[in-house]
């Protein structure tokens, strides 16, 4: 009994690292390209090339590795690209912190709120008013661009956080994820509730809330991350450099780099994704935590 | 179970103005822009009825751009969600250093557009690229061009899809797994039920509403994929990638027939629609029996 | 929740911070849109910030607000929809290769009234082919600010290596082709040519075969397109690629991920002149040396089988936008912009050639520039200067030539496709 649960627990851990392996291969190839000399081509994986020597019970041996590894790092790479002359990349930092956060906290509070009471509350229209919902999710993005520009335009908020931000503060998606939630808690938590004489917006603060951090971690990720990465809502509504958020600044550098300078393409390409990391990974206690806490027994 | 009727409207109010400003309003702009001839700068914009619809259905390229998003979202929605729920039953289970595989699983769907862009473009070069520098390793010559053979694009295009949508539908699946009463689970245990069988009578029937919403998502953003093709194929080699949300955009933005591509943009809604009604109505037993339970 | 809380006010304060600095100071906010804004080389990114910088201090009046939109594409998308909802800067830098759209769509302020007003402004100084690119009859709607014509460069150190004579004008074909061969040597992984695979960079094959892709009123492809002389001009260029292999093919080109000229592997190369910023900051050897020397680099006129060499002439000019509030203003930047001090200054950083005639002759008394400015009557402007609908006409010509690289359609069908759908959509405007 024993022994056969070793081997089942040996063979998940194989296919876990091995998932991992190939999940993580790119980003560490990225990782080692950014750190090769500018202008240098891509370095071959297959070609091993010699570093130095070592000894060993008395006789001399070689130490290889793969070309990809770089011989010198180089770290100036990012002092470059950081402190280009006139990309104020700091800035696009900010701004791309400051406009996330504020999205994000909007866009779970506003469709939390409207899924509670499409999956408790009866009123007229509830369900013809959900499918709406559902139907703007349907629609192909390209097209309504135009339209959602001009009626930005017509509120003044051209290259203002207000452009930035007020469009996404509700997301169809998020709607329906959280009423999928929701509806998947037991009725009895909230029934007792409102024997309490607790009032709908108690309830929801303090009971569906507070069960439903797993929903909130997810859709808060999600939305963190579809924000962070959007690229052509803010090239559309900002227009000067200080409102660029850190996506479209960067951008600038597939187009300045091509295909010709792989380390500077790769720098760049660690920078727009070190803060997502970091946010990701200061976040992730609480985000797979917080799948379990979601749970209800 | 009988409510106050009213309080549900100031609920819905914020994200109901949201919605109406900023989906609702905008797709009858665009419905009403698909009936003229509507070209960005043109002071001329004549009014031209179904005009734009017609050329829709008489349009080749469009009907290309609807197949290669069909077989995009056949192929890629089934694949991607058969991995991600066997990803989370793996990283489900109670053994040491799990949350550590499932962070570790999540990242490649943090990763930026652009970034991503950038990185497989390098994992599909020929020779040095990271699939072909492994396949050499192999004896394979490695010198399959993925992205510029009308073969291989499409396919690239999809396994990159698995790859950077593994997170969050593992999430998805995980949370479902997760809210599964212990109870069932030990109800099985005392009836002796197999693993596998309490896997079909249990864990599957139970993710039905976590698996609706993941199909329906999932197939929603497939048939709408457009940042990687813009990024990285631009609808070639031969329009083998030209997806619909990619033709879409360039009627509007690259030919600027604003009119035109609001047309397609409704047929493309009326056919998604389609398929999405058509899953409901495949799954809708199993969300009933689910409700009731 | 109380995570949340703090989120939010945490954000709000990042905000009020951000706000407080985009408060004007009564100074006339001129809005400038421009491509890049990063260029390769930093030095450049440098002189062009001291440059506007200069202006400010000349002008206290005037508050300079650059817009840099990154990529062509994005460029003309984002000053279109500027215009439509009428947000478009007052002034922008207009690409020959998208003028047409601009112009034809009433984007851009008529700038003869303001030179007629300006005695000190003389349209003489400027070469008149350039500045014709942004003229319809009477209006003029920008100041060129710079050019250059499509050449072929060389490497003379490869070429001595190989004992190669050095190409001259009037080149054929098969003059280049036998030339590239000499001096493909697989061994080196050198090769004889880099073919540029955009269609900026390959059009000037088909006006050198005596082809073209549009007819001369530039209103359709049928006819002009699918002619025998472009079936051969593709055909010659399939051969050097995928028989001759004295040019690498798409995936070679990809997979090495260097400029293969820069790094001293492809003898060479059709570019601009901007292409000479790059070649200045050329990778170096293990023994620390630039592995393309500027001494080394050659320039002559592209090859052709019809007598006299044709090339593609890329423009840059200041515009001023119809709505400009403040056109006195725009009008003064255009002209610092365009103007003797400045001209020279962009010109000695090497990226074009300056629109100046006085500035350009200047420079070219340096032997490699001289051949530059020799090519400059027999370039031509690109149709994207004439023709508003030419933006989906590249796409549409890339697809072709990459299905002929690639092989997957014959070079007639190629063609024909390429034709009708061109002409379908023209038929669409």
């Amino acid at each position: 009994m024993k022994a056969t649960r070793t081997i089942k627990n040996a063979a998940t851990y194989t296919g876990l690292i091995l998932l991992a392996v190939f999940l993580m291969a790119p980003f560490v190839w990225m990782l080692f390209v950014s750190l090769h000399e500018s202008k240098s081509p891509i370095p071959s994986m297959n070609v091993w090339t010699q570093r130095g020597t070592f000894g060993f019970l008395g006789r001399e041996y070689a130490w290889v590795l793969p070309e990809v590894v770089p011989n010198v790092w180089h770290w100036d790479n990012y002092r470059f690209v950081l402190f280009m002359p006139d990309i104020p990349v700091f800035r696009f930092f900010l701004n791309s912190v400051f406009v996330t956060l504020v999205v994000v906290t909007g866009q779970l509070l506003v469709s939390s709120l409207a899924a509670y009471a499409f999956a408790r509350l009866e009123f007229k229209g509830r369900d013809p008013i959900f499918v709406l919902f559902l139907l703007s999710m349907m629609f192909a993005g390209p097209v309504t661009q135009i339209p959602v520009y001009l009626i930005v335009r017509s509120f003044g908020w051209l290259n203002t956080y207000a452009a930035l931000i007020v469009p996404g503060l509700s997301s169809a998606f998020n709607v329906f994820l959280f009423r999928q939630f929701f509806a998947s808690i037991p009725k009895e938590l909230e029934e007792a509730a409102r024997i309490d004489g607790a009032g709908d917006l108690r309830i929801y603060w303090r009971v569906m809330l507070p069960l439903s951090k797993a929903a909130l971690a997810t859709a808060g990720a999600f939305s963190f991350f579809a924000v962070w990465t959007d690229f052509f809502w803010p090239l559309l509504a900002t227009n000067s450099m200080e409102m660029r958020t850190l996506e479209v600044g960067l951008s600038v550098f597939r187009n300045s780099y091509g295909a010709t300078n792989w380390p500077l393409q790769m720098t760049a390409a660690v920078i727009v994704m070190a803060p997502l990391l970091i946010a990701f990974l200061f976040t992730q206690r609480y985000f797979t935590r917080g799948v379990m806490i979601g749970s209800i027994k | 179970m009988r409510r106050r009727h009213g309080v549900g409207y100031w609920f819905i109010a914020p994200a109901t103005l949201h919605l109406v400003l900023f989906a609702l309003v905008p797709i009858v702009y665009a419905l009403y822009l698909s009936l003229f001839k509507w070209d960005i700068l043109k002071d001329d914009k004549p009014f031209v009825a179904f005009a734009n619809y017609l050329t829709t259905f008489q349009d080749k390229f469009f009907w290309n751009a609807m197949w290669n998003s069909t077989r995009y979202t056949l192929v890629s929605v089934p694949v991607g969600m058969a991995v991600a729920l066997l990803v989370a039953l793996l990283v489900h289970q109670k053994i040491r250093g799990v949350t550590l595989f499932r962070t570790l699983y999540y990242i490649p769907a943090i990763s930026s557009g652009v970034a991503v862009a950038m990185l497989w473009t390098y994992v599909y070069l020929p020779e040095q690229g990271l699939i072909n520098a492994t396949l050499k390793l192999f004896g394979h010559p490695g010198d399959l061009n993925f992205l510029n053979e009308s073969a291989w694009a499409m396919w690239a295009l999809v396994f990159m899809s698995v790859w950077t949508g593994l997170g969050p539908r593992m999430v998805l699946f995980l949370a479902g797994l997760v809210a599964i009463p212990n109870s069932l689970y030990e109800a099985a245990d005392l009836d002796g039920s197999t693993r596998w069988r309490t896997f079909w009578k249990i864990t599957l029937p139970m993710l039905v509403p976590t698996t609706f919403f993941v199909l329906v998502t999932s197939t929603i953003s497939a048939f709408q994929i457009f940042t990687p093709v813009y990024m990285m194929t631009k609808g070639e080699p031969d329009r083998t990638t030209d997806v619909v949300g990619y033709h879409i955009y360039s009627e509007a933005w690259e030919k600027f027939h604003v009119g035109l591509a609001s047309a397609k943009s409704f047929v493309l809604l009326v056919a998604i629609l389609g398929v999405a009604y058509f899953q409901y109505r495949a799954m809708r037993d199993q969300l009933r029996e689910y409700d009731a339970s | 929740m109380r995570t949340l809380v703090r989120l939010v006010i945490l954000s709000t304060l990042i905000g009020l911070c951000g706000c407080a600095e985009i408060v004007g100071d009564g100074r006339t906010v001129l809005r400038i849109a421009s491509w890049g804004g990063a260029g390769a080389d930093d030095e450049f990114a440098k002189i062009e910030r001291e440059i506007l910088d200069e202006f400010e201090r000349q002008n206290p009046d005037i508050d300079l607000r650059m817009e840099y939109i990154p990529g062509s594409q994005e460029y003309v998308r984002k000053m279109l929809l500027n215009t439509i909802a009428k947000a478009e800067p007052d002034l922008c830098l207009l690409d020959a290769s998208s003028a047409a759209v601009f112009i034809e769509n009433d984007v851009l302020m008529d700038l003869a009234p303001l030179i007629a007003k300006d005695p000190e402004f003389r349209l003489d100084d400027y070469w008149p082919n350039v500045v014709d690119i942004a003229r319809r009859g009477e209006k003029l709607y920008a100041i060129p600010k710079d050019f250059t014509p499509m050449v072929m460069y060389f490497n003379k150190r490869l070429f001595d290596e190989k004992s190669v004579p050095y190409p001259k004008e009037g080149w054929t074909f098969e003059e280049f082709l036998t030339t590239a061969r000499r001096l493909t040597d697989p061994a080196k992984g050198q090769y004889g040519f880099k073919f540029a695979n955009w269609m900026p960079g390959w059009i000037m094959w088909f006006w050198n075969n005596g082809g073209d892709v549009l007819s001369p009123d530039g209103a359709r492809a049928t006819g002009t397109l699918d002619r025998a002389e472009n079936a051969e001009t593709l055909a010659f260029l399939k051969r050097m690629i995928k028989e001759e292999k004295v040019a690498p093919d798409l995936s070679q080109t990809a997979s090495m991920g260097v400029d293969l000229f820069t790094n001293g592997q492809a003898a060479m190369e059709i570019n601009g002149h901007w292409a000479m910023v790059g070649y200045r900051s050329a990778p170096k050897d293990a023994q620390g040396r630039p592995k393309l020397a500027m001494e080394d680099v050659g320039v002559v006129s592209l090859p052709t089988n019809v007598g006299k060499s044709v090339t593609v002439m890329y423009e840059a000019g200041w515009a001023i936008g119809r709505h400009c509030r403040h056109p006195e203003a725009a009008w003064r930047f255009v002209k610092y912009m365009t103007g003797p001090t400045v001209q020279e200054r962009y010109a000695r950083s090497g990226l074009a050639i300056s629109a100046r005639k006085d500035v350009a002759n200047e420079l070219a008394k340096d032997s490699r520039e001289a051949t530059f400015v020799a090519i400059v009557p027999s370039a031509r402007p690109p149709w994207g200067a004439k023709v508003g609908a030419y933006n989906p006409v590249e796409a549409i010509g890339q697809n072709m030539m990459n299905s002929v690289l690639t092989g997957s359609k014959t070079i007639d069908q190629a063609l024909k496709d390429a034709a009708s759908e061109i002409d379908e959509e023209f038929g669409k405007q």
